[in-house]
């Protein structure tokens, strides 16, 4: 058996040799950090900005058939919130909007497949393609939201107890309904077959409140209707860019462009004027 | 000293207790590694019976890789609870012949002995071809007549297999599609002499099932295109090659698009009526005799997708799909809508065909449609 000091010294030895390989471990990663660091700030792997650069302009794939974020003029020609979006974001970074239209479903396909360089087209957000692709902070939240005439003493779900709530029937809005009805029999859904249909109930009075989605509500809110959205989503289904997974430069500029256009207001600006040449159409 | 006495023997200590977890990880690995093949199964439960106003009523159901066994008796019993007697599921071959000769019958096995727990009867749709019984660099939904024996012999397997259990079987999908048909020009001919090795085999192993041919994509397709043919012109081409002695029932898919289900069928529309034109078909070749199942159909209420409609149209287009089934169609034996749930989300406007989301949460059609078969069902 050791004594006690020979004990003390072999420990003190391994901890010695330990130091020594924190410290060797300490230095590789922050060796690493500092490649990997350059390498995004300098952009030299980024070659999706690369080829923007060498081309002038940025791709994006986008499905015009969604007003207000995109849709053909008369003319045939993309027009749009995001439209907007996009190409205040490529004038920032001094190049031109190059717009390619897919369909929808496409439009993640072809940005793996390396034809466009990000998606702008309403995209909501899915965890599932975080493997594969890079998203943006969210730019609009499109989800399920409690909407109430401005005034309404209802301030949260919690005080639909006995309320007559309006639905567009057989909608996402109408599944949070049913679900909140389980939980609170008293509430009364006003089942109508359209999203405009269920805003004229609510504004008609013949409704307490309305659960509806994000575009649906910014629509009806830019045409003059009083009417506010209480609470936080019921139900998230935010909007964002996708861009490429190896795309450490575009996806920074992209987050700092969009934080830009936040706080300048310009994205709110963009919001309002499209939503509000958008009709509802029930 | 004594004071140090403790100190001394803590390693010891610690090493007994480092042990003592050690074998008890180990034990629990082994408990693990038992349980984990019993894991699987899920009580059966009582015999269950639908209940519905409309015995004609089905779902695709999509159980080909929902891999948890709860989760395979919870979908069907949704299906038995919204009142819905047939589903239409996916066997692959590739999954359950991944050898010659070689069965894994595990997963029908769970899929159909749960689906008659419910009640429910079972209308299965084999195709998918496994590498050995195909030529290398093709896709799986490539046969040719090489194969035609061998995909017999699969049909053939899973007939006797679950005779008494499953009395519908449909041989392949959608032939008319080039996609379907392995990326080659699609060829009723051919698709007919596959028909006619399968299903003498499949009747050898159990003369009671029913063979379902067809199942033919709903297409406007002229012949000639790269894509597909128009089924009207795929059907006419089967019977042309003879198929009429080798299938016991057509199988339809009738998809509605944009249009309400009463919207008159035609030559150039794709729309839920098109059944209709296939039926005549039937009958203009002598087949007036054999029934229908429409085995794929319904409408889809994604917000962007242009053949989609609204949430609201899609319920009404659907219930108004199961009363014509049973009011107007008598040669029609059941209606089977794509699709009941996913197990996970496709994340595509293939969500929106669904009842059920993947975390089991009855969508508003859902509910209508349950609402109806309990015949308490009112528009509002």
């Amino acid at each position: 058996m050791r004594s006690l000091g020979a004990r003390a010294a072999v420990w003190r030895e391994r901890a010695g040799r330990g130091s020594i390989g924190l410290l060797a471990l300490l230095g590789v990663g922050i060796l690493a950090g500092l490649l990997l660091l350059g390498r995004d700030l300098l952009g030299s792997e980024d070659l999706t900005w690369q080829a923007m650069q060498r081309r002038g302009s940025w791709r994006v794939g986008m499905d015009p058939s969604f007003p207000p974020f995109e849709m053909l003029d008369e003319t045939g020609q993309p027009v749009g919130l995001d439209v907007d979006l996009a190409r205040a974001m490529a004038q920032e970074w001094g190049l031109e909007l190059e717009i390619v239209s897919l369909g929808f479903d496409g439009l993640v396909d072809a940005l793996l497949a390396g034809k466009i360089d990000s998606v702008v087209s309403a995209l909501p957000y899915d965890p599932r393609l975080t493997q594969d692709i890079a998203y943006s902070p969210p730019y609009f939240e499109a989800g399920v939201r409690l909407v109430v005439p401005q005034g309404s003493p209802i301030q949260d779900v919690q005080g639909l107890a006995g309320m007559r709530v309006a639905v567009e029937w057989g909608s996402a809005g109408d599944a949070v309904g049913r679900r909140l009805r389980r939980e609170e029999p008293s509430i009364q859904l006003i089942l109508r077959p359209s999203p405009e249909e269920a805003v004229a109930a609510l504004l008609a009075g013949d409704a307490d409140a309305l659960l509806i989605d994000g575009v649906t509500l910014g629509l009806a809110q830019a045409q003059g209707a009083a009417i506010q959205a209480v609470g936080p989503p019921l139900e998230s289904d935010p909007y964002v860019i996708a861009l490429p997974l190896d795309a450490p430069v575009l996806q920074e500029r992209v987050r700092a462009a969009l934080a830009s256009l936040r706080e300048s207001g310009a994205l709110a600006r963009l919001e309002a004027r499209w939503f509000a040449s958008s009709e509802m159409t029930p | 000293m004594s004071r140090f006495i403790p100190a001394v023997r803590r390693p010891n200590a610690l090493r007994r207790l480092f042990t003592a977890l050690v074998l008890l990880g180990l034990l629990l690995t082994a408990v693990f590694l038992v349980w984990r093949p019993f894991s699987r199964s899920v009580p059966l439960g009582p015999q269950q019976q639908v209940q519905t106003i409309n015995p004609k009523m089905g779902v695709h159901t999509r159980l080909t890789d929902e891999a948890e066994a709860w989760k395979i008796k919870r979908t069907l019993e949704m299906v038995r609870e919204m009142g819905a007697p047939w589903i239409v599921e996916y066997f692959p071959w590739a999954y359950y012949e991944p050898e010659p000769g070689e069965f894994d019958w595990g997963h029908p096995d769970l899929v159909i002995s749960h689906a008659r727990r419910q009640g429910l009867k079972v209308i299965a749709r084999l195709g998918f071809a496994p590498e050995w019984a195909r030529p290398p660099d093709t896709t799986p939904l490539y046969l040719d007549e090489e194969g035609y024996q061998s995909f017999g012999r699969y049909a053939a397997a899973f007939a006797r297999r679950y005779a008494g259990q499953v009395d519908y079987i449909i041989l392949w999908n959608e032939p008319n599609l080039s996609m379907e048909w392995g990326f080659r020009p699609v060829d009723p001919a051919a698709y007919t002499a596959m028909l006619r090795v399968v299903t003498p085999m499949v009747k050898a192993a159990n003369p009671d099932v029913q063979v379902l041919a067809g199942a033919l994509a709903p297409s406007l397709a002229p012949p000639g295109s790269e894509w597909g043919l128009d089924d009207r012109l795929y059907l006419q081409g089967m019977y042309d090659a003879g198929a009429k002695e080798y299938f016991d029932v057509l199988a339809i898919h009738a998809y509605g698009w944009h249009f309400d289900p009463d919207e008159p069928a035609a030559p150039d529309v794709v729309n839920f009526r098109r059944a209709e034109l296939l039926r005549q078909i039937m009958v203009a070749n002598g087949d007036a005799e054999k029934p229908a199942m429409i085995t794929e159909g319904g409408w889809n209420d994604h917000p962007r997708w242009t053949k989609a409609v609204r949430p609201s149209q899609r319920i009404r287009y659907t219930i108004r799909a199961y009363q014509i089934a049973q009011e107007e169609w008598p040669w029609l034996e059941s209606i089977s809508l794509w699709a009941f749930r996913f197990p996970w989300d496709t994340k595509t406007y293939q969500d929106y065909f669904t009842f059920v989301s993947t975390d089991f949460e009855p969508k508003p059609i859902y509910l209508e449609v349950q609402r109806y078969a309990q015949g308490q069902w009112e528009a509002p």
